[in-house]
């Protein structure tokens, strides 16, 4: 029992993260219809943003050095930066594409960044330490759990209220929300569409660099294609969340949270390694029964 | 009567077309390059086999499939058990079943149980995922990619996971490659032609409107990317084959953006795009590897970073994307001239009328 | 002149769907396309709009050009289009659709009043403002646009089909609303219909198009007995007949 509540806290900490990277794929599907490969790889330039640029075994702390407070805005600003230049230079040139070409180019800006990574820091995983101190466990009755994945959980929740309410209650979110409905329309409003795509990408430039940072804190890992499976998951999620809700994005996050953990924990030792294939055979039944999503949404419905 | 003739001729120009252009290649590097020529020719006839086997579901379903290169490890894995030696098999792979890990097989069973394998998972995925919408199908082929990657990476007793299979016997230079690859072309231009291609491009342009002529979608996607499939587990085959040495890493994201790159390069909508997008990306690739290995200008020598050849390939493909977005054929297609081909029927005294209907239906 | 359209022409690819239009429109008068299914009526608006590339051609507004502008420019200046099929964000409640084209303004102030006035003349829209619009009628749905382009602080509206899928008696209520509008505020209205029954009565000036050209320029005046409309609409010398039919349901 107390084995399945523990599993329950690292299912939700999981799912946190993989809500999290869902919403800024999410973001943009709804405002673009651009399916970001990139996504995940935005997430690798956040992680990569913590130490100094070089190709030695041994990764220096240059960024992730400061204080905590420098810190996160700066990292924060570089995956910013990375996401608004990516649709500079890439898709705002490819505005009247289809989606299929939109999808290839989000693929090509994935692979030039990963290789970029490759070429600037080396090819050999790096280790590094942030915020080790999390690393403690807290007991709580006869449950233990790290602080960090509480801390991963409460992020999460805190970054969620913040996008809704942004998306809610500002001018920007609302142009925004207009635009994901109907694009030409908010533009025959006077809603300006690059900068209204501008802050999206911003917006999920800083999500990214929340999960950058999250995901880094657990694994301690740096390889260029880190982002990879996060951006494999995180589609998954929005797929089965429903393309194009918000709400979706973050129930599927959680969804593939909680599959990811159980089976983890309850497959049979010599099936384990086999997690994602089950989480993807699990996620192909959801959507036999359910092919819109857990939340279909009736504007993708009318213009995919 | 005439529909025939006509639809014979335009499913026989186009690969003859093709593979004899390829041909002139293959002789031409034979009589004058080198070694290492061959064998980059010989790669790129491979890859481009399974190009085609590519196109023969994106091309004409309209679905972007990041998933073909799965199917590619999986032929390539069969053929390994298949040809390995069986007592480096018995220490190495002791979970393959009997008949594959006591025997070794000759050609063409390796291939012909690559691509039955490769068809038969395709089925299988294919007919619970391809009844997604265009954006969710394609997501779960990028899903396929990983888990083929996943399973294979972690199966130990039979694909020996991460460490290397080696010691496939090799099948011959660029020859057979080429043999192989104008096949794979005849079969994606008949397909193409088919009913079932004919279907599936409708449905590729407007699906609402197939599906409302009595189309099912589901069926002809499914056969496509079976035959599809197909292709592609007989092409990755043939490249285990010629390299003689195996890891599940080989065909993962770097092989499906190479290969995707070289179909969106030469034009996504057309089986001459395929080819000549296949051709021009080995060019690009090719002269950033020379680069990268470093050239002489005026006595000083000049190279790349090493990875440049990736960064390259990115950038090219972005900017093709943005400048040519219908790609460098632009769904171009090889025709026959059928007006040349009916003045010479003339002359030879064919029957009039039924010329007569071959011109019209040709403009 | 208000807006000016000299030699206006449309391509989608290689259909042409405008062949060199040229129209104009005063300040403050209520000017309408007539034109059968397919005629181009919807693309001049677009384009105008800044929503459909334009082939060749010059678009005036206020004596400025304004042709490859961006559609929220273009809006910016105080021409706003309602698009045909209503377009309401359906999830966004109403009142956030109407905020939705006041972001453009710069008078914050003014759009608070402007917002009760107009709330005011749309009374229904007050009492659902918090509902998401998509749980509108149809009507009601259509004075939301309507109220949605008039808070970008429009001088011009461009109506494309306002009748289409409502009740008669919808469309009437539809129409005084925007007769009240000019008279208030000295709205200029440019309108898109497929008939000429309900539009002859308050239009001052008659467009015709068919086929992407256009067929006809008059005063409302000189067309009052339909004729004129009717070989303009059809093609033909239509018979009295046919022009009865075409007198109650426009052509259809």
């Amino acid at each position: 029992m107390i084995g399945f509540v523990q599993n329950i806290v690292d299912a939700l900490s999981l799912g946190s993260i993989y809500a999290l990277a869902a919403l800024g794929i999410g973001l943009l599907f709804g405002i673009l219809r651009l399916i970001n490969f990139a996504h995940g790889d935005f997430i690798t330039i956040g992680a990569f943003a913590l130490i100094v640029p070089s190709r030695n075994e041994t990764a220096v702390m240059g960024i992730g050095s400061l204080p905590f407070i420098i810190m996160v805005p700066a990292v924060c600003a570089i995956v910013v930066i990375a996401a608004l230049m990516s649709d500079r230079l890439v898709f705002r040139p490819l505005r009247r594409a289809s989606s299929p070409t939109l999808m290839v180019a989000s693929f090509s800006v994935g692979y030039l960044i990963q290789n970029s990574i490759l070429v600037i820091f080396g090819a050999r995983p790096k280790g590094i330490d942030l915020w080790s101190a999390l690393g403690k466990q807290i007991a709580v009755g006869p449950l233990r759990v790290p602080q960090l994945e509480l801390v991963t959980i409460g992020v999460t929740l805190l970054l969620m209220l913040a996008l809704s309410a942004f998306l809610k209650k500002t001018p920007y979110g609302m142009q925004i929300r207009a635009a994901a409905e109907d694009f030409q329309m908010a533009r025959y409003l006077g809603v300006k569409a690059n900068s209204a795509i501008g802050v999206a990408f911003a917006l999920s430039g800083i999500l990214a660099a929340a999960v950058s940072l999250l995901y880094i804190s657990q694994t301690g890992t740096l390889t260029n294609v880190l982002g990879v499976p996060l951006m494999l998951y995180a589609f998954i999620a929005t797929v089965i969340g429903g393309m194009g809700s918000l709400v979706g994005a973050v129930v599927g996050g959680f969804t593939v949270g909680f599959l990811a953990v159980m089976l983890q924990a309850y497959l049979p030792d010599d099936l384990r390694s086999f997690r994602d294939a089950f989480v993807f055979g699990a996620v192909v039944l959801v959507l036999l029964v359910r092919p819109a999503g857990i939340i279909p949404t009736r504007a993708l419905a009318q213009r995919v | 009567m005439t529909e025939t003739p006509r639809r014979l001729i335009e499913s026989v120009w186009l690969p003859a077309c093709l593979s004899l252009a390829l041909a002139i290649c293959v002789v031409g590097v034979q009589l004058v390059g080198s070694e290492s020529l061959r064998v980059t020719l010989t790669e790129m006839l491979i890859r481009l086999s399974i190009v085609v086997g590519i196109y023969i579901f994106i091309g004409n379903s309209g679905i972007i499939s990041f998933g073909q290169i799965g199917f590619m490890c999986i032929g390539a894995y069969a053929t390994a058990w298949a040809t390995c030696d069986p007592t480096w098999k018995q220490i190495m792979l002791q979970g393959l079943p009997d008949f594959l890990r006591e025997h070794t097989y000759p050609f063409p069973i390796p291939i012909a149980l690559a691509s039955s394998l490769s068809a038969a998972v395709a089925f299988l995925f294919g007919y619970t995922v391809l009844r997604l919408s265009g954006i969710g199908a394609s997501i779960a082929t990028f899903a396929f990619l990983v888990v083929v990657n996943n399973v294979y990476s972690n199966w130990t007793s039979v694909t020996g996971a991460t460490s290397s299979i080696v010691g496939i016997p090799s099948l011959g230079g660029p020859w057979a490659a080429l043999a192989f690859s104008c096949l794979a072309i005849v079969v994606a231009s008949v397909f193409q032609h088919s009913h079932f291609g004919l279907m599936l491009r409708a449905s590729r342009d407007d699906e609402i409107a197939a599906k409302a002529s009595a189309v099912d979608v589901l069926k002809v996607r499914l056969v496509a990317f079976v035959f599809s499939a197909f292709l592609i587990g007989a092409g990755g085959s043939l490249y285990a084959q010629f390299l003689g040495i195996l890891t599940p890493d080989m065909f993962y994201m770097s092989l499906t953006f190479i290969t995707l790159a070289m179909l969106v390069v030469g034009g996504i909508g057309s089986l001459t795009g395929a080819v000549a997008g296949t051709v021009v990306v080995t060019l690009i690739i090719e002269s950033l590897r020379a680069l990268e290995n470093g050239i002489f200008l005026a006595g000083e020598k000049f190279a790349l970073p090493q990875g440049s050849q990736e960064i390259g390939l990115g950038i090219a493909m972005a900017l093709i994307l943005i400048f040519r977005p219908q790609g460098l054929v632009g769904g171009f297609e090889l025709s026959p001239p059928l007006r040349l081909l009916e003045r010479l029927r003339l002359r030879l005294g064919a029957p009039a009328q039924q010329s007569h209907d071959l011109v019209s239906r040709g403009d | 002149m208000i807006l000016e359209v000299e030699n206006l022409s449309v391509r989608y690819g290689s259909l042409t769907a405008l062949r060199g239009v040229s129209l104009g429109v005063d300040e403050g008068q209520i000017v309408c396309v007539l034109g059968p299914n397919g005629a181009g009526k919807s693309t001049t608006l677009a384009a105008i709009a800044g929503g459909v590339a334009i082939h060749t051609g010059i678009i005036r507004w206020c004596n400025q050009p304004i042709s490859g502008l961006m559609p929220e420019a273009i809006s910016r200046l105080g021409l706003s289009l309602v698009p045909e099929g209503r377009h309401v964000f359906s999830t966004l409640t109403v009142e956030e659709n109407l905020l939705v084209g006041t972001y453009q303004r710069r008078d914050r102030q003014e759009v608070a009043k402007d917002m009760k006035r107009a709330l005011e003349i749309f009374p229904r829209l007050r009492e659902r403002i918090h509902q998401p619009a998509g749980r509108l009628s149809g009507g009601e749905q259509q004075m939301l646009v309507i109220c949605r382009a008039l808070l970008t602080n429009a001088r011009m509206l461009m109506m494309d089909e306002p009748s289409l899928g409502l009740a008669p008696i919808i469309v009437d209520q539809v129409y005084e609303m925007l007769l009240n509008l000019r008279q208030r505020n000295g709205l200029t209205l440019l309108i898109n219909e497929q008939s000429s029954e309900r539009i002859l009565k308050f239009a001052d000036h008659v467009y015709v198009l068919r086929s992407g050209e256009l067929q006809l320029s008059d005063a409302a005046a000189n067309l009052q007995d339909g004729k004129a409309i009717m070989n303009a609409y059809f093609g033909f010398d239509a018979r009295p007949a046919e022009l009865a039919a075409a007198g109650n349901g426009g052509g259809r």
